[in-house]
């Protein structure tokens, strides 16, 4: 009988796992000590097991022979059926009890009931992910040690560059390992952070303790402390002169801090924010940033106090001109701070003012959501209500009355109809009925 | 031929030398015009305090003052210490006829004579020096209860900041041999007339890159100013100082005119001027140390700008809520006095102590810092 040779290399398919068999061996993968074991300390086993899947699965590539082909997860307690295939237990069981009598993948319809435990494969996962883990969890401490070095090194009162490096080094452990947040958190370096914050912080300083403050969850007394004028100054600071990232972190920051029950509008009454959020908003070359000043002005703007503020910067023309250029998202979010702002008279007035207001606003209904389309006639609304005769021919030249009709005639909300309707009267007052009816024909450049 | 030749030859020696001379003024403009680029120019502008930032500053980042200046400054500290003397006892007749409750306000018997003998002393265009008799004399007039009263309404006296810091130190000052410490250099007032300017270097980074700052002081004059203001176009940035100290104190120039409307108003029509249209603007919320211990015991609404001002703790909260309020009312100055296109230029607002060294320090900092930023952002490079 020739002698069985197992080939040179015998590879696991997927990931970017590799095994031979004399790494599989020496690593102790296959047996060797106490490592499989039988059944009997299966059911300990499988809660390990079941843990480690869970923290492992997420960050490293499982190979695919692992995972069952019905949930896609890596199985706990495989079970093969008659055609070889392999599937998780319970989801084979689940499937066959539905009254299916044949195999998932192959489509064959099955022979044999049976379901036979894949003791092989099971002692493989179980060792590949003993393994891994216990990579993960040294390579976690080590980062968990270094971070603590870090945080020691800024306890002690470092100035300068030393500084700075410390900061940023742990600014990027913190972003790129969970369990560093935790580490952080732990050691009080929360409030250490926050004690560097003050009126005589440096920009680079400053910079790095807000980029890693966003990515920690802060409790209540952290945020009541984030929240004092000259700390709030100098995130503010941070806003109008930081990179872009910078800039992001701050607004990041600053909402958080609006969740807060503690929190009062005073805190973001600042015109130097609103400035610069609009500033932010502007940013052609930095949508990402562009979104993030909206998104915070949108919530500022939830609050009715500081809608007068916003007005008073000029926000509401450079919104308005800002409108043909937008993304989607950041549509939305323009359109309801728009809205919002023609709440209170002097934004009204501001809208009325800006003469692209109307063409914009026109063009934008039916044309992206409903939502949006909500928001642009609530602030065509608005304006026409404001100074209708001056306005409303202005929007009916715009082609408002044929959108109008697109709206009515559409399945948006009722409220939505009722609106465009009213809207449409007022608009047709100072028309007779044959000129109006000429202006409802769709032009080209809306249809 | 022999005339043209003559007529012809170019350039006698003195005609050579002129060019040669005109040839190397040029390259030398050209030289400095090039190392004037790589000189930061700031301009103090503002009421008061801005005397105090510039000695700072050359305390902080040049050689200081040496034996001769600090020497300089002993006339002008006696000086002061006359006119301060001679503030309260004027002040002091002054309330005791004017007041309801007069009576406080009237100096006792024994220092009656000696009050007048100063106040005579104190109108004087030349002040003798402060012999230690002299000294004595005026520590009893200033510890005479009228005085003392009278010091505390100073607001209306045009009582100077450093009254208190010089009658403490009297007997150090009439000492023989005095020799003004940095502190009582400080303190010293002395009206600026025309312009000053101090070249240095900052601290930390930029010293390695060679940058180099130099600050002009201009003399707190109200009048033409329109007239020299252009002079400082292309200043890197304006330093304006606002003491905070000085919302319940008229002018010197005008008893009419409250100090810090009068600043508001400076304020207004510094942001307006053309030729600061892309300047960065520091704005030194000074004295802050005095505005402190005031706005406990006088509220902020003497003051028209603030009248809307509402106190809401006590104690250090209502301090900062104080500081907060003023604050905001800078910023929405800013705001309204800036079109829009100029909304980009630099403003920030700092708290300042200008008599604090290391606070000066640690402010400058920050200065430098956000300018080198503002730099690099000009240059693309951040």
């Amino acid at each position: 009988m020739p002698q069985y040779q197992q080939p040179p290399s015998w590879r696991l398919e997927g990931g970017g796992q590799i095994l031979d068999l004399e790494t599989a061996v020496k690593d102790g993968i296959l047996g060797g000590g106490g490592g499989g074991g039988g059944l009997g300390g299966a059911a300990g086993e499988k809660v390990d097991l079941k843990k480690m899947i869970e923290e492992l699965e997420p960050v490293e590539d499982v190979p695919s022979v692992f995972i069952c082909p019905i949930s896609l997860e890596p199985m706990v307690d495989p079970v093969t059926l008659c055609t070889g295939q392999t599937y998780e237990r319970s989801n084979i069981l689940k499937w066959l009890s539905m009254g299916h009598l044949t195999c998932p993948t192959t489509m064959q319809e099955l022979w044999d009931d049976a379901v036979t435990p894949n003791r092989t494969l099971h002692q493989l996962i179980h060792a590949w992910f003993s393994q891994h883990y216990l990579r993960f969890k040294k390579r976690s401490e080590d980062v968990q040690g270094r971070a603590a070095e870090l945080l020691e090194i800024l306890k002690k009162k470092v100035k300068g560059q030393a500084r700075v490096q410390a900061l940023k080094e742990l600014q990027k452990m913190v972003v790129n390992h969970s369990s560093v947040q935790k580490t952080v958190a732990d050691s009080g370096g929360i409030a250490l952070l926050i004690s560097l914050l003050g009126p005589f912080t440096s920009h680079a300083v400053g910079s790095e303790a807000i980029g890693i403050l966003v990515n920690l969850s802060l409790d209540s007394e952290a945020m009541v402390n984030l929240m004092q004028p000259a700390k709030i100054s100098l995130v503010v600071d941070m806003l109008n002169e930081g990179t872009i990232d910078t800039k992001i972190n701050c607004t990041r920051l600053i909402e958080m801090l609006m969740g807060e029950k503690d929190f009062r509008s005073e805190i973001v009454s600042s015109l130097s924010l609103l400035a610069g959020l609009m500033r932010l908003a502007k940013d052609r070359r930095h949508p990402s940033g562009s979104w993030a000043g909206l998104s915070l002005l949108k919530t500022i703007c939830s609050h009715e106090r500081v809608r007068g503020l916003i007005v008073s910067v000029g926000a509401v023309s450079q919104l308005v001109e800002l409108l043909p250029n937008l993304s989607q998202e950041c549509l939305e979010l323009t359109l309801q701070i728009l809205d919002d702002l023609s709440t209170i008279p002097e934004g009204r007035v501001a809208l009325k003012d800006c003469p692209q207001t109307i063409p914009n606003a026109v063009r934008l209904l039916m044309r992206v959501s409903e939502s949006c389309t909500q928001y642009a006639l609530s602030i065509l609304w608005a304006v026409c209500k404001l100074a209708p005769d001056e306005c409303a021919s202005l929007a009916v030249e715009a082609g408002l009355a044929a959108k109008l009709l697109l709206v009515i005639q559409s399945g948006c909300s009722p409220e939505l109809k009722q609106r465009s309707a009213e809207l449409l009267k007022l608009c047709s007052l100072n028309y007779t009925a044959t000129l109006f009816i000429s202006k409802c024909k769709l032009t080209r450049t809306i249809q | 031929m022999g005339s043209f030749c003559s007529r012809q030859k170019p350039y006698n020696e003195a005609d050579a030398e002129e060019n040669e001379q005109a040839e190397e003024i040029e390259r030398r403009i050209a030289r400095e015009t090039k190392a004037e680029q790589h000189i930061h120019k700031l301009l103090l502008l503002g009421e008061s305090g801005k005397s105090t930032i510039f000695k700072q500053i050359k305390l902080l980042f040049q050689t200081g003052f040496d034996e001769a200046e600090l020497g300089s400054y002993t006339s002008v500290i006696h000086a002061n210490v006359y006119q301060t003397i001679k503030i309260l006892f004027d002040g002091a007749k002054e309330l005791a006829q004017n007041e309801s409750d007069s009576s406080k306000y009237v100096v006792s018997c024994e220092n009656k004579d000696v009050g007048e003998k100063l106040s005579d002393i104190g109108s004087r265009l030349d002040y003798p020096y402060l012999t230690k008799e002299i000294a004595d004399e005026i520590k009893t007039l200033w510890n005479d209860a009228a005085i003392q009263e009278a010091y505390s309404r100073g607001n209306i006296l045009q009582v100077p900041d450093c009254a208190q810091y010089f009658m403490e130190n009297l007997e150090r000052l009439s000492e023989t041999d005095y020799v003004p410490t940095k502190e009582d250099v400080l303190y010293a007032r002395v009206r600026t007339t025309g312009v000053v300017e101090i070249q240095f270097s900052p601290v930390g980074e930029s010293r390695k890159s060679g940058e180099v700052y130099r600050l002009y002081d201009v003399g707190g004059q109200r009048n033409e100013r329109r007239k020299w203001i252009h002079l400082f176009e292309g200043v890197r940035a304006v330093i304006f100082c606002a003491a905070i100290s000085e919302y319940d104190q008229m002018l010197f120039e005008d008893e009419m005119k409250n100090r810090m409307m009068e600043t508001k108003e400076l304020f207004d029509w510094v942001l307006k001027q053309a030729c600061f249209e892309k300047t960065s603007f520091m704005l030194f919320l000074n004295k802050f140390d005095i505005f402190e211990k005031k706005v406990q015991k006088v509220p902020l609404n003497v003051c028209e700008w603030f009248r809307d001002y509402q106190p809401m703790a006590s104690g250090k909260q209502e301090v900062e809520h104080a500081y907060e309020f003023v604050k905001k009312k800078f910023e929405g100055l800013y705001f309204q006095s800036t079109k829009p296109e100029r909304v980009d230029r630099v403003f920030k607002i700092y708290r300042t102590t200008a008599l604090d060294q290391k606070l000066v320090k640690k402010t400058f900092k920050l200065v430098d810092e956000t300018l080198r930023r503002r730099n690099l952002i000009e240059a693309g490079l951040l």
